[in-house]
């Protein structure tokens, strides 16, 4: 404002040249900044995933393969296997899905396809509500309401139904003709609520509002002109929703399956709460188990030498399942993509 | 005796007369429209709208945006009513039959009313699919009758030579131009007989847009068409017959030649030369 008019002239050109100089160097600062915090995400990985290998390792070389394949966990032994821990976070896990998926795929279209507009906002924001409550919270529920009512109404039938050895006496016309299917409905103790199935269950309750939020968010995606071309040919809202919508989602809905499945793999409290915390190896859902988060949690305060170094190999095994489970969802992805030619 | 001298009788119509030299009564009406309002819920959008769309020939809607063309074009078909809120009254006759009437099934005005949208929206599936897709909706074919319609469909809409070696791939590959010829193809596959073009060449380049030109020419031998366009020379170029509209109301209508040469009314003659709008 004060500066004379030759100084006027000068000056812009002189900001000029030192604007660039600082703002590349801001710049470099910048993208090494970003690079920092990207690679911060690998490192912390690699550090999870080789810190839990390294103290792991005396478990994995006392027992080699052996301890993928073996059932045994019996600590006053010293003698460690994953198999009882990795069949119940799969199992758990895979009923969670099996449940979870459907009517987390059935509250996401009537929330963007059919509910009236002003029930969209609240039920939209019950379900993430929902996804905020703490794992503690649900383990307590299923221990002390969900496993009782498992115990009273869902697992007689069910043994009625499909095991060799139903409470009320009558071997169903299904297991005399299907001989296998009984193995996958037996339990030890048949008035007992905890176990796989339980344990699955509460975990889909668990899963179900963040795979339904993720495809209500999803769903919204869809351009309303696409939907309006097919209504427009004469297709039905099921017609819409299966022949559009779903395929225009594809990718995305399966990963937010996977979202739920990670968190699934994952859980500790809420598992370790209804699913018995037993080691004995059996293919029935009804019977209680372990899985791999369950065990760590409550063996790690008193786990000393080589029971320790087990936990760790069982953490380190965690990792190697998500990663699988990554893996063959992007695999099943690419398929489906060459599939439709794109 | 003439449907168009009707129109031209009845209210919101205006008094245009048709004995200008052009001999309108040899056309039947395919589609009439009689004392149409709609509602945005409470909006008035669409005020007493009469007119009778004639049969194999190029109608064009014309008017400045928010008069009420697309709207109107959407009761055609009642796209409209997968909407909440939305209403419309009055009589739309097809073929003698009130298809504003709730019992009309829209699956099967869908299939005797075809639409095409502003923006090519190709499926997320091949190219073949996306034809085959609305037929399936309405009728049972073989494979083979299958193929059939589907070429039928894309040599109706000028696209077969340029796909028929790539009917098994993704629809989303094609230019802007081939993606609106394949919806217009995925509109003609079902044989409707009226076919309701949404400004279908705004998205695209000028030579894609001349052949969308070319082909709604050559369309409305097998079709009844109406079109709704803000283009002028395009209203100009392909209709027989232009609706003018402003402010929900139909202002005027009438053969696509007098619109643009002596309009009736001052208002239509202002949009025309472009002093509004």
């Amino acid at each position: 404002m004060h500066a004379t008019a030759s100084n006027a002239a000068t000056a812009p050109a002189h900001t000029g040249a030192s604007r660039t100089s600082t703002d590349s160097r801001n710049d470099l600062i910048f993208g090494w900044v970003l690079k920092a915090c990207a690679l911060l995400v690998l490192l912390s990985l690699i550090g999870a995933a080789g810190s839990t290998l390294w103290l792991g390792q005396d478990a994995f070389r006392t027992f080699g393969w052996g301890f993928l394949t073996s059932a045994a966990w019996d600590p006053s032994n010293d003698q460690y296997g994953a198999l009882v821990p990795i069949m119940g976070t799969v199992g758990t896990a895979m009923i969670a899905l099996v449940v979870a998926v459907p009517i987390s795929f059935g509250i996401a279209l009537f929330l963007t396809e059919i509910a009236p507009q002003w029930l969209r906002g609240p039920v939209a924001s019950a379900i993430e509500l929902l996804a905020g409550i703490p794992s503690i919270i649900y383990g307590m529920w299923g221990l002390f309401i969900f496993a009782p009512f498992v115990a009273e109404h869902i697992k007689p039938w069910l043994m009625n139904n499909f095991s060799a050895e139903p409470p009320d006496g009558q071997v169903s016309w299904l297991v005399q003709h299907v001989p296998w299917i009984a193995k996958f409905f037996s339990s030890e103790y048949p008035f007992f609520g905890a176990g796989v199935l339980t344990a699955g269950l509460v975990l889909a309750v668990m899963i179900i509002p963040f795979i339904s939020s993720v495809m209500r968010e999803v769903f919204q995606t869809v351009p309303t002109r696409l939907k309006e071309s097919a209504y427009a040919l004469g297709s039905s809202t099921w017609e819409v929703v299966w022949d559009i919508v779903v395929p225009y989602t594809r990718t995305a809905v399966i990963g937010g399956v996977f979202l739920g499945l990670g968190r699934a793999l994952g859980e500790t409290m809420a598992v370790a709460f209804v699913l018995g915390n037993t080691f004995k190896f059996s293919w029935s859902f009804l019977e209680t188990g372990s899985s791999i988060a369950s065990t760590i949690a409550n063996q790690f305060g008193e786990a000393q030498g080589l029971q320790r170094s087990a936990l760790m190999a069982l953490a380190f095994l965690l990792f190697v399942v998500t990663f699988i489970v990554l893996l063959i969802a992007r695999l099943m992805l690419r398929r489906l993509a060459t599939k439709e030619g794109n | 005796m003439t449907n168009m001298n009707e129109v031209a009788s009845r209210p919101g119509f205006g008094a245009s007369p048709h004995a200008s030299g052009v001999d309108l009564g040899q056309v039947p009406a395919k589609m009439t429209a009689r004392d149409v309002n709609f509602y945005y819920g409470d909006f008035h959008a669409l005020k007493n709208i009469a007119m009778d769309v004639p049969e194999k020939q190029v109608t064009a809607i014309i008017g400045p945006s928010g008069c009420g063309k697309s709207t109107l074009l959407r009761i055609f078909n009642r796209i409209y009513a997968i909407y909440p809120n939305l209403r419309a009254t009055g009589e739309i006759i097809l073929d003698g039959e009130n298809i504003l009437d709730p019992k009309y099934s829209l699956n099967r005005l869908r299939s005797k009313v075809g639409m095409v949208f502003q923006k090519p929206v190709p499926f997320p599936m091949t190219i073949f699919e996306n034809v085959a897709y609305g037929i399936r909706h309405h009728e049972k074919l073989s494979r083979s009758e299958m193929e059939n319609r589907v070429e039928q469909a894309l040599r109706g809409a000028a696209l077969w030579d340029e796909v028929k070696d790539k009917l098994k791939q993704s629809a989303l590959g094609l230019s802007g131009g081939q993606q609106q010829r394949l919806c217009i193809a995925r509109g003609i596959a079902l044989k409707p007989e009226v076919l309701l073009l949404d400004e279908p060449t705004s998205a695209l380049d000028p030579i894609a847009t001349s052949r969308i030109e070319q082909l709604v020419e050559e369309l409305k031998r097998d079709f009844t068409i109406v079109i709704v366009t803000h283009n002028m020379q395009q209203a100009a170029r392909c209709s027989d017959m232009t609706a003018f509209m402003y402010m929900g109301e139909l202002i005027e209508f009438d053969r696509t030649e007098k619109i643009f040469t002596k309009p009736d009314k001052k208002q239509t003659e202002d949009y025309i030369t472009g002093r509004f709008g």
